[in-house]
């Protein structure tokens, strides 16, 4: 297990994060990482779900557990006074966890109407075709959820199963906050050490699976109607490069170039809002979801059905330019400048600490070191921007999703791949 | 408990042309924010104007004197900073958060604006096609538009009914000698308020004085808007919106100087505060109706109000939510919250204001807020009025104010008919 440990100043806080390195990527049943999660709160061999509730509540922690793509666990907000009962409520759920069945069954339903819920909203709906468009059948190309059918068909052995082999594929936990250190350090190494290696509920863990590669000829173009009333939603992108790529940096620099950096400066919401008027919401990035998978080039413009083709066509005019032509030196060090300048407000507090801490281990990167992140922006020259644009940016490849509102779908509806 | 002072060391002064300034001083992390917030907002409009005072928080980064069009996000990103802003019915706000050396920048960049906005007419047209999307965007958003409805019914014949962005006819009406106008109205010092929080130097003052002190106060007085007349009548709306019911129930509530505003605060913890709430157990992880419930207290200068929201599981029935709503609320006026109810709600209430006076911007933004409504600590004071109520009070309270049928409005976002 890897524990990371940080004492840091400001409000009476300690934030707990714990991390089973099993999410959603390599999960053999859609959803199951999900409800894995999910299910760590409802029930243990020492209380069922509501006194679990009373007991963090009663005490004003946030308790919450989750399951992604890339891991599940649990994540404890707490009074700092109550560092010690947060450290044992996150033992307690890691490992006691009865995985009841009935609750199970609630959180699948739970599941399957929060997809539901989504399917009201247009831009969600276009996002989740656009990542199938990009991911599938890698299950960064479905919903976190799976689908109705398949949380149908979920049981809570299948989840216990799950979390089980994680914990063994990998443990870690942050802790940050205003706490005592040592004491902190000590109550660590009385509940946890040998813990991952034995449950009360025996599988072998065996090798953690890889997760299906991504279509390698994707269809170039998806439409699909939405049920929105008003506007159309256009996804423009490709995959990139996971976290840990060496060229993970200068694509993040390109980022802020296209639309990642402060207020409306990237290139896509400049041409797209500021010169044209075409939307309110234009944004770009080229590093959006990197993990352990590949993140994804991902350019979006919420605007009106009529000026949809204008807005695409500025998009890619734009990914034009920025694959041919060089990068001002003024913009590249104004875009280098702003991740230096960022770097003070992601550490700011104990729970960006805490999150912080935690992927850094998962991706087993010295993320949480202000040093040698500094050092690495100031090593980046345009350059190798410039180089790395070209390598993971093909205007000619690029994938487009275009979600158009159901109620001009006679007026809109064309000749391609619609669905 | 822990104390719910606001972190840091809190200085007000005002300058001669009648801004205030508020420090929030706190070294938690070498960064400073600045909040300046003019006393402007939606309510100030006249009907032909609904959104001038959105329209001209967008314009105010479309070039001034010094920072041309697109220069403020320009500067901001070069010197690593971030910036935004927002408006309600009764106030803008405009913010940046910088590393605590270049703070400074803030301070001119907001002079500029203030003092020599450009407004320049193919500027003022785009970014008009702008907000028309940004107008479609929240109709298309289920929530955004139920609530949008619901506070115009909630608020009807008042300016904290119309929506605060306006509507295509009314920006459609909207020009540059509008927008210049109300700039000149209303973007002076003397309507102004500056709060700056972070890790400041010994220099802050000086700097700060250096930016505005030579500016005259040189705005007409804020014009006064009566608080909505209390809303008498239970009144429903339906709207219809893709295949999810969502149910979002308004109960007007006191402002935040009444004193009933603090036990109200309280109970909608009590019916919505996490998990172990009464409206959470009883649509969610008990009743099992609903994928989420949740409840709060709402806040405006001049009224706030509770609402509830729900969004229904698919095959439920709203109207077996209404009557189970209704009846969650009942039960709050018939009987006493239990001792263990009570102290629990309170502990979350105590370990949200912690939680959201984590950040420096959080700071900042509360502090102006506060301010801008004349009372810098209001906001802990009503937290610190809540710990001290009693079940008696909650019941006394519950009573005047949880009744949707002495004046409510109830709104339903209702799946399409087939």
């Amino acid at each position: 297990m890897k524990v990371r440990l940080r004492r840091s100043e400001g409000a009476p806080i300690v934030a707990v994060r714990l991390l089973f390195s099993g999410g959603a990527r390599v999960e053999s049943h859609p959803g199951q990482a999900l409800l894995a999660g999910r299910l760590l709160t409802e029930g243990t061999l020492r209380r069922g779900w509501e006194q679990i509730a009373a007991d963090a509540e009663g005490r004003g922690a946030i308790l919450t557990s989750f399951g992604g793509y890339e891991a599940h666990g649990l994540a404890i907000d707490a009074l700092a006074a109550d560092w010690e009962r947060a450290l044992d409520w996150a033992a307690e759920l890691a490992f006691e966890s009865t995985f009841p069945e009935d609750r199970l069954r609630w959180l699948a339903r739970q599941a399957a109407a929060e997809l539901e819920s989504q399917a009201d909203q247009a831009d969600l709906v276009t996002a989740r075709a656009f990542a199938e468009q990009l991911y599938a059948p890698h299950p960064r190309g479905r919903a976190l959820q799976g689908d109705a059918a398949s949380l149908a068909t979920l049981d809570s052995a299948r989840c216990r199963e799950f979390h089980e082999s994680a914990r063994r594929w990998g443990l870690t936990l942050s802790v940050a906050g205003v706490f005592p250190e040592e004491a902190v350090a000590q109550r660590i190494g009385e509940l946890f050490p040998g813990r991952s290696e034995s449950g009360i509920f025996e599988t072998p863990a065996g090798e953690m699976p890889t997760p299906p590669a991504p279509a390698a000829a994707p269809s170039p173009r998806v439409e699909l109607f939405t049920r929105a009333e008003d506007q159309a939603h256009l996804f423009l992108g490709a995959r990139t490069v996971s976290r840990g790529h060496p060229d993970y940096t200068a694509l993040e620099l390109a980022a802020v170039l296209l639309g990642t950096g402060s207020g409306l400066t990237g290139r896509i919401p400049q041409r797209i809002r500021e010169r044209e008027g075409l939307a309110y919401a234009a944004t770009a990035d080229t590093v959006a979801g990197a993990g352990l998978d590949e993140g994804r080039l991902s350019c979006y413009v919420g605007t009106a059905p009529e000026t949809l083709d204008q807005a695409e066509s500025a998009v890619r005019d734009e990914l034009v330019r920025f694959v041919s032509e060089p990068i001002p030196a003024e913009e590249f060090e104004s875009a280098r400048s702003y991740l230096v300048g960022r770097e003070p407000f992601r550490r700011e507090t104990a729970r960006q600490w805490a999150d912080l801490m935690a992927v850094s281990a998962l991706y087993e990167l010295p993320l949480d070191d202000p040093a040698e992140r500094l050092e690495s922006l100031e090593g980046i020259t345009a350059e190798a921007v410039e180089a790395a644009v070209r390598r993971w940016i093909d205007p000619e490849r690029l994938l487009v999703t275009r979600g158009l509102p159901t109620s001009r779908a006679s007026s809109l509806r064309r000749g391609s791949a619609t669905r | 408990m822990p104390a719910l002072a606001t972190p840091g060391d809190v200085e007000r002064f005002e300058l001669a042309n009648g801004l205030e300034v508020c420090w929030v001083r706190n070294r938690q992390a070498p960064i400073v924010t600045t909040v300046l917030v003019y006393r402007v907002g939606a309510r100030d409009e006249l009907p032909a104007e609904s959104g001038a005072a959105h329209f001209l928080e967008h314009m105010m980064f479309k070039g001034a004197a010094l920072y041309g069009p697109g220069e403020i996000d320009r500067r901001t990103q070069s010197l690593g900073g971030s910036n935004n802003a927002f408006t309600s019915h009764d106030l803008t706000a405009y913010y940046f958060s910088f590393s605590a050396d270049r703070w400074p920048e803030a301070l001119a960049i907001e002079r500029d604006r203030m003092i020599a906005l450009a407004l320049d007419a193919d500027e003022v047209d785009s970014e008009r096609q702008v907000i028309l999307e940004e107008l479609a965007m929240y109709r298309d958003e289920p929530w955004d538009a139920l609530e949008l409805d619901v506070q115009a019914a909630l608020f009807a014949g008042h300016p904290y009914a119309r929506p605060v962005l306006g509507d295509e006819a009314s920006l459609a009406g909207i020009d540059r000698a509008a927008l210049a106008a109300f700039h000149r109205r209303f973007y002076g010092p003397a309507n102004a308020l500056l709060v700056v929080a972070g890790d400041l130097g010994a220099e802050a003052r000086s700097r700060v004085e250096s930016a505005f002190g030579d500016l005259p106060a040189a705005t007409a007085a804020r014009p006064v808007v009566a608080a909505p007349a209390a809303l008498v009548e239970a009144r429903r709306l339906e709207r219809r919106h893709g295949e999810i019911s969502r149910l979002l129930w308004a109960l007007p509530a006191p402002p935040a100087e009444h004193p009933d505003h603090a036990p109200l605060r309280l109970l909608t913890t009590i019916l919505g505060g996490g998990r172990t709430s009464r409206l959470h157990r009883a649509f969610v992880d008990v009743g099992q109706l609903c994928l989420q419930a949740s409840c709060s207290l709402a806040e405006a200068e001049l009224a706030a109000h509770v609402a509830c929201s729900m969004e229904l599981l698919p095959g439920t029935e709203a109207a077996e939510v209404e009557a189970r709503l209704d009846a969650e609320l009942a039960a709050l006026r018939d009987l006493a919250v239990g001792d263990e109810e009570l102290e629990r709600s309170k502990q979350i209430l105590v370990a949200d204001w912690v939680f959201q006076q984590e950040r420096i911007h959080q700071q900042a933004i509360t502090a102006a807020l506060a301010l801008a409504q004349g009372d810098l600590e209001q906001p802990e004071r009503v937290v610190a009025r809540a710990l001290e109520c009693d079940a008696g009070e909650l019941l006394r309270v519950a009573r005047r104010y949880l009744d949707p049928d002495r004046g409510s409005v109830r709104g339903l976002s209702l799946p399409e008919e087939a």
